[in-house]
């Protein structure tokens, strides 16, 4: 445990120590060249607006978050129960694969104009369901490849003690898939942050992050804005911290750890 | 009586289409109960196919096949034989204890009697202080022996193993090779087990069945006579060379008539 603890500390200081200094150089350039605040803000007029402005900040956070946990939630449930359905009926796979991923490539952010014309102007559903969007594609790929590529000895032992394909699918498939269900949330939860965020461009109420974010800059209050991405960022932290934790809990024997161990 | 009867069976894979493979032609074998039986042969000559059609992994295109009195269909519903693969096959998210006891899971045995038959059959391959490891967490001649001891849990009358000491160094390999001697001369088991390396099957089989390619057949059936109880003294033995020189015989009439690619001579 204290190795542990010794190789965290040896692992966390280094960017520590060039975070520090990165934002030092920035804060020296901007008052070395005399940049105008509407160019760029110093760290230290941002982390002062920041705390000004924290009750702000918190409330859209809150909007934007609350946005892409409820997406996230939803996306991943619609991704595990439709990846397990396709797994079962192959022939629906073959069908739906290639478009969830052909849609997966395009710049789906588009659908959330089309969405806002179809529900009140305040409502946070479009949103929403543009979250749950991205969510599901990365899930449903993730969690259908999990579910499909198992070991074929595996399958094999399987059928030579005589279980049931639903069999094959509890005790081979699904805890086979759980990994890229893990993956997939690390992903996914990052992601799920910034379609919130950008979802908010396309009209609606002004009243997430990525909206604030907008205005500022276009009311030229560029170190206001500066605080709203600080809160964005910290934002999208802690959902990729809160998905990191989730996977080295929840997978049993520490198969993350093993593939550490192997290298 | 005999555990495995196998009559002129065919095994045609992709049937009818252009790339139709003919993997078996008129294999004729006795297995009888309590015998081991070992199938080598180059690559390609279906030795594995073989093993499949037995334990109904595959089902063959002509012929039949008896496992224990029934169909193979039976045979495997019942769970009536243990199988090893090359790969231990042991499932990374289940500890050792817990791998052992899926066969018995399948099978609807309750959780105490399930472990209590995990714990006795990690006696048996000395393994009873690793029940709550990971897979990972062991060597691979230790995963082997986890998987033999999953093969043998539901304490079946035959095993079928393919290449099962494939991927072991050659020092583990005699070791797992006596250890599983042992094994199956204490629980009287019948043995079908495939492999390339031509001591492996002398030392361990009372017949080697030889087997050639395209078409995959038996070409010659090798009896090994070697007296008393087999162990380490009997890699010195002259029976067990002779017994070598014969199967190695019988694999360069194959040779002569074909290339030959992956028997291990040592």
């Amino acid at each position: 445990m204290s190795s542990r603890a010794s190789t965290l500390v040896r692992n966390v200081w280094p960017p520590a120590v060039f975070g520090v200094l990165f934002l030092a150089l920035w804060e020296f350039v901007v008052k070395f060249f005399d940049l105008k605040p509407y160019f760029l803000a110093p760290p230290s007029k941002i982390w002062q607006k920041f705390t000004e402005n924290f009750d702000l900040v918190w409330g859209a956070a809150k909007v934007s978050g609350t946005n892409a946990l409820i997406g996230l939630l939803a996306g991943a449930l619609f991704g595990m129960v439709m990846s397990l359905v396709l797994s079962r009926f192959r022939v629906l796979n073959d069908l739906i694969t290639p478009l969830a991923i052909a849609l997966n490539a395009i710049p789906i952010f588009v659908l959330v104009a089309v969405l806002n014309n179809m529900f009140a102007i305040t409502s946070e559903v479009p949103r929403r369901i543009m979250v749950t969007l991205v969510v599901y594609f990365i899930v449903l790929v993730n969690v259908a490849k999990g579910l499909t590529q198992v070991s074929p000895t595996h399958v094999e032992l399987m059928r030579s003690y005589a279980a049931s394909d639903t069999q094959i699918l509890r005790k081979v498939r699904i805890p086979n898939a759980v990994p890229y269900l893990f993956t997939a949330l690390k992903i996914a939860a990052p992601a799920s942050v910034i379609t919130a965020f950008v979802s908010e461009y396309f009209g609606g109420s002004q009243n997430g992050l990525g909206s604030r974010i907008a205005s500022n800059i276009a009311n030229s209050k560029n170190a206001v804005a500066w605080a709203y991405v600080l809160g964005a960022c910290l934002l999208g932290l802690v959902f990729y911290v809160i998905s990191s934790v989730l996977e080295g809990v929840s997978t049993p024997g520490g198969r993350a750890k093993r593939s550490q161990e192997g290298r | 009586m005999s555990a495995i009867e196998i009559n002129n069976v065919n095994k045609v894979f992709n049937a009818g289409s252009g790339n139709q493979v003919v993997a078996l032609t008129d294999i004729n074998l006795s297995i009888a109960s309590g015998e081991f039986v070992s199938l080598i042969g180059p690559s390609g000559c279906g030795k594995s196919t073989l093993l499949r059609l037995i334990a109904n992994l595959l089902e063959p295109t002509g012929g039949d096949i008896v496992v224990n009195g029934k169909s193979p269909k039976q045979a495997r519903l019942d769970q009536d034989y243990g199988m090893a693969f090359q790969q231990s096959g042991l499932f990374e998210w289940r500890t050792v204890a817990k791998n052992i006891e899926l066969p018995l899971e399948l099978k609807g045995w309750d959780k105490a009697k399930r472990h209590e038959r995990a714990m006795e059959m990690l006696e048996l391959v000395k393994l009873a202080d690793f029940a709550g490891h990971y897979p990972w967490q062991l060597s691979g001649g230790m995963q082997q022996r986890v998987a033999i001891a999953r093969a043998l849990a539901v304490h079946p009358a035959l095993l079928l193993m393919d290449e099962p000491f494939g991927a072991l160094d050659e020092m583990t390999r005699e070791h797992m090779q006596s250890e599983l001697l042992g094994i199956c001369r204490a629980s009287g088991t019948t043995v079908v087990f495939v492999t390339h390396s031509i001591p492996e099957a002398v030392y361990l089989s009372n017949r080697v069945v030889v087997m050639s390619p395209r078409p995959g057949r038996v070409t010659e059936i090798v009896d090994v006579s070697i007296e008393g109880e087999r162990s380490d003294a009997t890699r010195d033995n002259s029976a067990f060379f002779k017994g070598i020189t014969a199967v190695r015989e019988a694999l360069r009439g194959v040779e002569m008539s074909d290339h030959v690619r992956g028997i291990e001579d040592r």
